[in-house]
């Protein structure tokens, strides 16, 4: 399974899950919230290259992660332009950018076993309103297990259309990969309850 | 996952295979041909009409947090915490509230799911319950108005309408394919037998998948 992170020994790596959560957090609160002139958005993009690179990053790594959000970005900027000043609409179209990037570093600093953890502790306390954080975890771990089976389904689908010259389309493809993908998950279900996972 | 609607392991199987399911279709190359379509949000939409309101939410909810956890599950790659920071964190609680709608009217009883209720379940829940928390967060993040805002949201309704017809064409296929697929909760063992089993005489379980 590939993930977002980006192993390292920066201090955003060795920064526990839970308390790097908060910090960005705060960060991405405070940058959203406050209400920007160009100054203060500058330094605010300061703060974040500062940080893409205190993480170990590099400016590669901070264009890499605003190219994948560049349609979102765009789709934004082109309707802020529609309806606002160019001011407001370049302030919040940056800062937008900006707290998506913070974000992002969550995920490239933090190993997703870790962040699993760390959802897992956050949803403890829940045990009260009848939350099972076990069970989800459980779950959580289970599906990322279960998702190289599905691909395998879907190559095989893909494979035998090709072989028969069917061009795939959603009723040819998704169909049989809806069907394989539900049988799975009787078996699946089957194994489960004989080794008594119950809730 | 609450204590009410508690699952047994079969539930927790489909709810995994199916957040599984919603991650891989996010990944294909978009169907459709000439309008450009990804698959994934077939997959939310499929989650309410196959899995029901309860166990579907279930698997949206199971993919979202793995989305958190970093990874890229996401229709293009994308993942991580930036989601839920971005204007369109409003449609991801939307997939939740949306597969509750739709599972809620396409699944209202035990039936076989016909077109019309199908249709409305996918259209109310799929397009308006998604849009209804989507434009609202957008709004908020990004500084417009509602109106203007949902006017952005038009670009994306064509694609929409087009992903809940096929939403609909696929709930019925697989209803005639492998109709054991919406087999009910485990939490009611007396109802779920009768339907499985008239259901599973409906259509032979030798029908192997077309592929």
């Amino acid at each position: 399974m590939i993930s977002l992170y980006r192993p390292g020994n920066s201090p955003l790596h060795r920064l526990p899950a839970g308390r790097k959560l908060l910090l960005i957090g705060a960060l991405i609160l405070a940058i959203s919230i406050y209400p920007h002139t160009l100054w203060t958005l500058g330094a605010s993009a300061a703060i974040v290259v500062a940080a893409f690179l205190i993480a170990g990053q590099g400016l590669r790594g901070l264009w890499r992660q605003t190219r994948v959000v560049l349609p979102l970005i765009v789709f934004t900027a082109v309707f802020q332009l529609i309806f606002l000043p160019w001011m407001s609409a370049t302030i919040t179209t940056v800062r937008i950018l900006l707290v998506i990037l913070l974000a992002a570093l969550i995920s490239l600093t933090t190993q997703t076993s870790a962040m699993l953890d760390a959802i897992e502790r956050a949803l403890t306390p829940l045990s009260r309103i009848g939350v099972r954080a076990d069970r989800i975890a459980l779950l959580l771990a289970l599906t990322i297990t279960v998702i190289p089976v599905i691909i395998s389904f879907a190559r095989d689908i893909i494979t035998a259309h090709r072989a028969r010259g069917v061009r795939p389309g959603p009723r040819t493809f998704v169909v049989p990969l809806l069907v394989q993908t539900m049988r799975f998950a009787d078996e699946l279900g089957e194994a489960l309850n004989a080794r008594g996972v119950r809730s | 996952m609450t204590a009410r609607p508690s699952f047994g392991g079969a539930d927790l199987a489909r709810i995994a295979v199916f957040a599984a399911l919603i991650a891989v279709l996010g990944t294909l190359p978009a169907i459709g041909g000439g309008v450009p379509i990804t698959a994934q949000t077939l997959g939310v939409m499929l989650a309410g009409t196959v899995l029901g309101p309860w166990r579907g939410a279930a698997a949206i909810l199971v993919l979202e947090l793995l989305v958190l956890a970093g990874l890229p599950l996401l229709a293009g790659g994308r993942g991580g915490a930036g989601v839920f920071v971005s204007p369109s964190v409003g449609y991801l609680i939307g997939w939740i509230a949306g597969v509750i709608v739709i599972g809620l009217i396409v699944r209202a009883d035990r039936r076989r799911p016909t077109i019309l209720r199908t249709s409305v379940g996918v259209v109310l829940g799929g397009i308006v319950t998604i849009y209804a928390f989507g434009i609202p967060f957008q709004a908020g993040i990004t500084g417009l108005t509602l109106g203007q805002t949902a006017l952005s949201s038009l670009v994306f309704l064509p694609g929409d309408l087009i992903k809940a017809a096929i939403t609909v064409a696929l709930t019925l296929a697989l209803w005639r394919a492998y109709p054991r697929a919406f087999g009910q909760s485990s939490r009611r063992p007396s109802a779920t037998v009768g339907s499985v089993n008239t259901s599973a005489a409906d259509a032979p379980a030798t029908t192997e998948p077309r592929g």
